[in-house]
């Protein structure tokens, strides 16, 4: 029985429907586009990105990407960063926009960039069509190798305009690579094994960014061929490898997470011998200028007699 | 519910019961399956192991290397026996607890999983790991807290007015699982990235962290639990037709109830704390031991827990040896064999 | 031999059933009769020790009934309930042999010995059910169920038998034969049965004693023709009766006459 009861009812959902309709187009109002001047410049993942020419406000969704705006002199153009960007030190006094995986789009919105840094592909998908909505520009920069992080140190610095910084950053930072490998060039690689944690038991396979800087740094990786990038080991594979070995990530972000040898890897000639490097986490897994602070590292631990100076 | 019993040649009854003596041989055949697997999947593994030295050295029990190098016998008897044991720890302890809940509530479908139980174990491990980490022994103490603390959530939350009835404790138990699933997500996005895929891992059942210490307590745990379930099979025969009748054909109804949700948890504790939430073998092991077997509990609980040990036995070895050298989660694989097992299973019946 | 004094059960605030007395002799049938709602199938439950009395007291064999654990009641006292729970496969035999579990010397655990098989196939044959014991139970049909209730509930040899409506689901022919077995066992076994029924006219054939109950009180009880009387029933069921002699038997017969709906 339809009463008067009813009827206010579906008076007030019908309100309620056309509340939502009105709201959600306000929000998909696509932004009117900027007249001032732009450059397209080509991502990591192959997008060509409208760039504003001159770019004053920066959000970076990365920490590795966070250090190289600063590395190139464009620090102060940083308006947003994620909870796990710390370093530099300067880093900390920038407003945090969440974290890396699920950054808020709104407080990002909110800071008004012109350009957001992303480092992966997935987390493209979440924001472009929202942010590029609020006319921001959402730029992919994702080094897989050292060489990548080069290139994506040349790229932010096109975007923030410090192409000079960045060249010579770049030129800096080739310039000890290059000293590193011609060091250890003639000495017999070491076979290392690269732990991301002991129990259980992840290492680096073939896609990670730091088989590439092992390699460099005079080392083979025992797990270099693994298909993927952090796959999870065998430890049978792991024992039966006999690293001459052990890069431990711990400290910086990581804390104490991760420093203790796996149960594995016990008898392994790495740890019989005494060579097991616990090295900063921040310099290894962030592609990012301090990856070749990790590569000395490294290299420094593979070869010492390389290195006596 | 018709198993494959309506379609046996109907030789007079006294044939079909259950006996000592068919008890005894079933689970004879079980247990020679279960050592053979044991045998046989420790020569299997990421790393290649010579045969025929691996089995001579496992015929001494270790205390000859008939031949394996150094290497070749640590993985065998340091990393493979061990994990294996603990597989036939985690299959025997689940498909037990399994078992037992379905006769208690009177449903095919009941299971640690679906309950909550595993979700409390695993939200008290996580508990342990991330507070007193060094200390592995609180684990599985803790974890057997959790399992029990969701046993009395989804039975308070069950109880109306006709008692605790199956339908009632089943959708308690999937608001519980579902609750838990939450906070430990929430627990999961609080920890930094890194631990995050370990314990992404861990949660789908994870058995390459044997630890030493903890390896005769989860099988000591699994055999106690096993045999105390077992000598309440009579009882739970009956509990089985209804607790009602049960009770008025003698069982004390209370005080079974109470002995398997403790005995249950306890189980469920042990395997989660140890590898995380191996989930379908408390659903398709014991419904597979019903069916070949029968439905009397004298039978079917010890040949669910034997046939449990010997299910993730293998399938930790599909686990560690399809991708070799990477390692899938075990879970993963007990899903891939139990899901579409389980929907033959209900279409049957 | 099942005594109860002055018996109060009350749960959820509700008086469920109120002052009853009552007392279950060798050899005789009593029938428990009364509206919806009476209390009738609370009164058995409490006999059986399953639901708690708030005042009263239950005397098995003359003592208290909390003087007795678990199984010693089931061995003394069976009931019959009208359906069984049957989501596992389990055979007749296997169900009727459930009976013997109050005999077990281990309880949880043990095996059926040659006396509880002798037992069993015993009862089959009273039952007529021998040709249906390798059968599945949900295989038999609502009367040879019923059947099989009644025979797990014989298995366990107790001479109290408390049935609960046993021949709601019985067409005819079963209804009688059941009840006919229920005779049979008080006379030949000086076993005592107490049948809470919604059939009268059942009741008034088999039944040495009628408890007529309403709203938890007791209304009259005693034999038959004292009970089933015209102005009684109709007081309690608040439905026009007719009571004359069974042609047959020449007990009362309970006719009621209803109202010609216009």
């Amino acid at each position: 029985m339809f009463t008067r009861r009813d009827s206010y009812l579906s008076v007030l959902v019908w309100l309620a429907v056309v509340v939502c309709l009105a709201l959600i187009s306000a929000c998909t109002q696509r932004g009117t586009a900027n007249p001032g001047a732009s450059r397209e410049i080509t991502d990591d993942a192959a997008r060509r990105v409208n760039v504003p020419a001159k770019v004053d406000r920066v959000v970076s969704l990365a920490p590795n990407l966070t250090e190289i705006v600063f590395a190139v002199g464009a620090g102060d153009r940083l308006v947003g960063r994620t909870s796990y960007c710390d370093f530099p030190a300067e880093a900390k006094a920038i407003a945090e926009v969440g974290d890396t995986l699920h950054p808020s789009l709104e407080r990002i919105i909110a800071l008004k960039p012109q350009v957001v840094l992303v480092s992966t592909a997935s987390q493209l998908e979440v924001f472009t069509n929202q942010l590029e909505g609020q006319n921001i520009a959402v730029f992919v920069t994702d080094p897989h190798d050292l060489e990548g992080v080069f290139r994506s140190v040349g790229q932010i610095g096109e975007i923030v305009g410090e192409q000079d910084q960045a060249n010579l950053l770049v030129q800096k930072l080739r310039e000890r690579t290059n000293a590193v490998e011609a060091a250890v060039k003639q000495k017999q690689p070491v076979r290392v094994f690269y732990q991301v944690s002991g129990e259980p038991l992840y290492t680096a396979g073939h896609d990670a960014f730091v088989t590439d800087l092992m390699r460099r740094a005079g080392g083979d990786s025992v797990t270099g061929d693994v298909p993927g990038a952090w796959p999870k080991y065998s430890n049978e594979s792991a024992l039966a490898a006999r690293p001459e070995a052990i890069i431990l990530p711990s400290g910086g972000s990581m804390g104490e997470a991760n420093s203790r040898v796996a149960e594995a890897l016990r008898q392994s000639p790495a740890v019989l011998q005494g060579r097991v490097y616990k090295i900063n986490d921040d310099h290894l897994a962030r592609p990012g200028p301090r990856s070749v602070d990790g590569l000395e590292e490294m290299a420094r631990a593979f070869h010492p007699d390389a290195f006596k100076k | 519910m018709i198993g494959t019993a309506s379609e046996i040649v109907v030789s007079p009854a006294q044939h079909n019961r259950v006996t000592l003596r068919r008890t005894l041989i079933s689970c004879a055949v079980l247990a020679a399956a279960l050592l053979s697997a044991i045998v046989l999947m420790s020569l299997l593994g990421s790393e290649q192991l010579p045969a025929r030295a691996s089995l001579c050295a496992l015929a001494s029990f270790g205390t000859s290397t008939c031949g394996l190098t150094q290497d070749q016998f640590d993985i065998l008897f340091q990393i493979r026996l061990p994990r294996i044991f603990l597989a036939a720890a985690v299959g025997g302890s689940l498909a037990t607890a399994g078992a037992g809940y379905q006769a208690l509530l009177r449903n095919p479908l009941a299971e640690p999983y679906l309950l909550g139980i595993s979700n409390g174990a695993a939200v008290g491990t996580m508990i342990a790991l991330v507070f007193f980490g060094a200390m592995e022994w609180t684990r599985p103490i803790l974890a057997f807290t959790g399992a029990l603390a969701a046993t009395l959530a989804v039975y308070r939350l069950a109880r109306g007015r006709a008692g605790a009835t199956p339908e009632r404790l089943i959708l308690a138990g999937v608001i519980v699982t579902t609750f838990l699933s939450s906070v430990i997500v929430f627990v999961t996005v609080l920890m930094d990235a890194t631990r995050i895929r370990s314990f992404t891992f861990w949660l789908l059942g994870d058995l390459s962290g044997t630890s030493k210490a903890l390896l005769p307590v989860t099988i000591t745990i699994t055999i106690v639990g096993a045999l105390a379930l077992t000598l309440h099979a009579r009882s739970l025969n009956l509990l089985m037709l209804g607790e009602r009748d049960a009770f008025d054909l003698g069982v004390e109804v209370g005080r079974v109830r109470i002995v398997v949700f403790v005995v249950a948890s306890l189980l469920v504790g042990s395997s989660v704390a140890a590898s995380g939430s191996v989930g379908y073998v408390g659903l398709v092991v014991p419904h597979l031991a019903r069916l070949s077997l029968g439905s009397d509990n004298r039978i079917s609980i010890p040949a669910a827990s034997l046939g449990g040990a010997l299910f993730v036995i293998v399938a930790d070895t599909v686990a560690r040896t399809v991708i070799a050298p990477r390692e899938l989660p075990v879970g993963a694989i007990t899903a891939l064999i139990g899901a579409p097992l389980f929907i033959y299973l209900l279409r049957r019946s | 031999m099942l005594e109860a004094r002055d018996l109060t059960v009350s749960y959820d605030d509700r008086i469920a059933v109120s002052d009853v007395s009552l007392s279950l002799n060798t050899s005789e049938i009593t029938a428990i009769i009364g509206p919806n709602g009476a209390g009738k199938s609370t009164l058995l439950r409490t006999l059986n020790g399953q639901l708690s009395r708030s005042a009263g007291t239950v005397l098995l064999d003359g003592e208290p009934i909390e003087r007795f654990n678990r199984r010693s009641i089931s061995r003394r006292i069976a009931v019959v309930a009208q359906e069984a729970e049957l989501r596992f496969p389990v055979t007749v035999l296997e169900f009727v042999l459930g009976g013997r579990f109050a005999w077990a010397t281990h309880s949880g655990w043990g095996w059926e010995t040659e006396r509880d098989l002798h037992v069993a196939e015993s009862v089959l044959r009273e039952t007529q059910l021998t040709d249906l014991s390798a059968r599945l139970m949900n295989e038999l049909s609502g009367g040879e169920r019923q059947r099989a209730l009644m025979a797990r509930a014989l298995a366990t040899e107790a001479p109290i038998l408390l049935l609960d409506e046993p021949t709601a689901n019985l067409d005819l022919s079963h209804q009688a034969t059941l009840l006919r077995l229920v005779r049979t066992r008080c006379d030949q076994h000086r076993a005592a049965a107490l049948v809470v029924t919604h059939d009268i006219n059942l009741a008034a054939e088999f039944a040495d004693n009628i408890l007529l109950m309403k709203h938890g009180r007791t209304v009259h009880s005693g034999r038959p023709e004292a009970v089933l009387r015209p102005e009684i029933l109709q007081d309690v069921f608040e439905i026009r009766v007719l009571v004359d002699a069974h042609p047959v038997t020449g007990g009362p017969r309970v006719t009621p006459v209803h109202e010609k709906l216009i």
